[in-house]
């Protein structure tokens, strides 16, 4: 991994756990996952495997230090779905609309082994009043995104402008 | 563009990661957060909290817009009800203010004196929350301003809130008492009993062991003198389902009244006013911190505790 891509994807994730714990704090309805969303899209890159696994691990552990539950847990959420996409990538290349599809899904898988793990550890702060509705709307506000900025993303972290144009 | 498999190493490197984080969240329910844990998590929130600081002043206005577009069917309704109550603060305040005069001269007259034992006040706007699964509240006030960890978390009503789970130098992370492990002591009239989160639901689950009495629908829980978390008489709900005692067990639920998604100030309590740390030879020591009161910005000796 070049230097630059590193300050890239570095300041791509700080930028995301301040806006998610900042306006999407306060704006719950809408809310996004989208440290969550960073480490799928990281995975489309062409950024080594090992690298997006480590990035996913530090970035879910960036959002464990600045939070109220357990270290590590959205470490090993993240690195599990980054894991998943790393395997699943080839069908998120067939389009934007697969592409948002693909995210959303990976999501929504990340969000039940979050809520699994942490019942598991005793986590009550997961399981707040609206968890149901929270299942749905993190996936679907995250495909959202993923439809929109993927390409660019990718583009950006890569330095290839023909990366992600579908046709 | 697509077309990077994961390699041989990749498994390994998941496993490895998958063990590391469930070492670390070991480690974390065994430490209850404290030690090194808790001190890694400090320094990464004193680093980041200025940025989260930063980014609410632009952010802050956004998220008043968005909030008033999606509740503009109710801002009317809210408007005519905010009347309402202002006409009944200020009748309230009238009569506040004869009694206060009233004891002013009571207290003149017999030459007294006020004890101070008014509990220090500390408003902190809420700056952010973890992710769209953690309930916690980010504030922008820290040890700075007096705040130490276990403190009570009110709203501007005075409605119990949470406590603070764990505070820097500017910033600190108030954990609900909904989204709480720990219970939290309340009484119904007389009726002591201990109130505890639930999973997936706003209301609380309200347990007495020594239920003599039934509660009925609407009582008002407030916090207990038996409480090591808040003081005592802090409102927290109100009986959402009657319920009459089975033998001497009583249980039921509590809406409180707080939603504490909606907040956007809370007030910290200096509670308890002379806190002192129990070191592990459990001798008392002191601890200084700074405590603002509402009347005016004081020192006093506080520390951690509740």
């Amino acid at each position: 991994m070049r230097l630059p891509k590193a300050l890239v994807m570095a300041t791509l994730l700080l930028f995301a756990v301040v806006v998610q714990t900042t306006l999407f704090g306060q704006v719950r309805f809408v809310a996004p996952d989208l440290v969550m969303l960073v480490v799928i899209l990281f995975a489309l890159t062409r950024t080594r495997a090992e690298i997006v696994l480590l990035t996913a691990f530090g970035a879910g552990l960036l959002v464990d230090l600045l939070g109220s539950s357990l270290l590590g847990l959205r470490a090993v959420v993240f690195t599990t779905v980054a894991y998943v996409a790393l395997r699943t990538k080839d069908r998120a290349d067939s389009g934007r609309i697969a592409t948002a599809l693909w995210t959303g899904f990976l999501t929504l898988f990340g969000v039940i082994l979050l809520v699994l793990i942490g019942t598991l550890f005793g986590q009550s702060i997961l399981l707040g009043p609206d968890v149901g509705t929270r299942l749905l709307v993190v996936p679907i506000a995250n495909m959202t995104l993923a439809a929109i900025f993927a390409p660019l993303f990718v583009r950006l972290i890569d330095g290839d402008t023909k990366a992600l144009r579908f046709t | 563009m697509l077309n990077q498999e994961p390699r041989g190493r990749t498994l390994p490197v998941l496993i490895s990661l998958i063990v590391v984080g469930v070492l670390l969240m070991t480690i974390d329910v065994r430490s209850q957060g404290e030690g090194v844990v808790g001190a890694v998590k400090t320094g990464t929130q004193t680093l980041v909290a200025p940025l989260q600081k930063a980014a609410s002043y632009v952010v802050n206005p956004v998220a008043d817009m968005i909030d008033s577009i999606s509740n503009v069917a109710n801002l009317r309704e809210e408007n005519a009800a905010l009347h309402r109550q202002l006409a009944d603060a200020e009748a309230s305040l009238v009569a506040v203010q004869d009694q206060l005069a009233r004891l002013e001269y009571f207290e003149q007259l017999y030459e007294m004196e006020s004890v101070g034992n008014e509990i220090g006040r500390t408003v902190a706007n809420v700056i952010g929350r973890p992710d769209a699964f953690d309930s916690a509240l980010i504030i922008d006030k820290g040890t700075s301003n007096g705040l130490v960890v276990g403190q009570p978390v009110v709203d501007t009503n005075g409605y119990a809130v949470g406590t603070v789970k764990s505070v820097t130098s500017g910033s600190a992370i108030i954990v609900p008492i909904t989204g709480d492990r720990q219970g939290l002591t309340v009484v119904v009239e007389d009726q002591v009993g201990m109130l505890s989160s639930q999973v997936g639901t706003t209301r609380m689950r309200l347990e007495m062991l020594d239920a003599r009495d039934p509660v009925l629908v609407g009582d008002r829980v407030n916090t207990s003198a038996q409480s090591t978390s808040f003081p005592a008489g802090v409102p927290v709900g109100l009986v959402a389902e009657a319920a009459a005692p089975l033998i001497d067990t009583l249980t039921t639920t509590v809406e409180p009244f707080v939603n504490p998604d909606s907040l956007r100030l809370v007030v910290v309590l200096a509670w308890p006013p002379d806190p002192v740390t129990i070191t592990s030879d459990d001798v008392v020591v002191p601890e200084e911190t700074t405590t603002t009161t509402t009347e005016a910005t004081t020192t006093s000796t506080t520390g951690s505790g509740g």
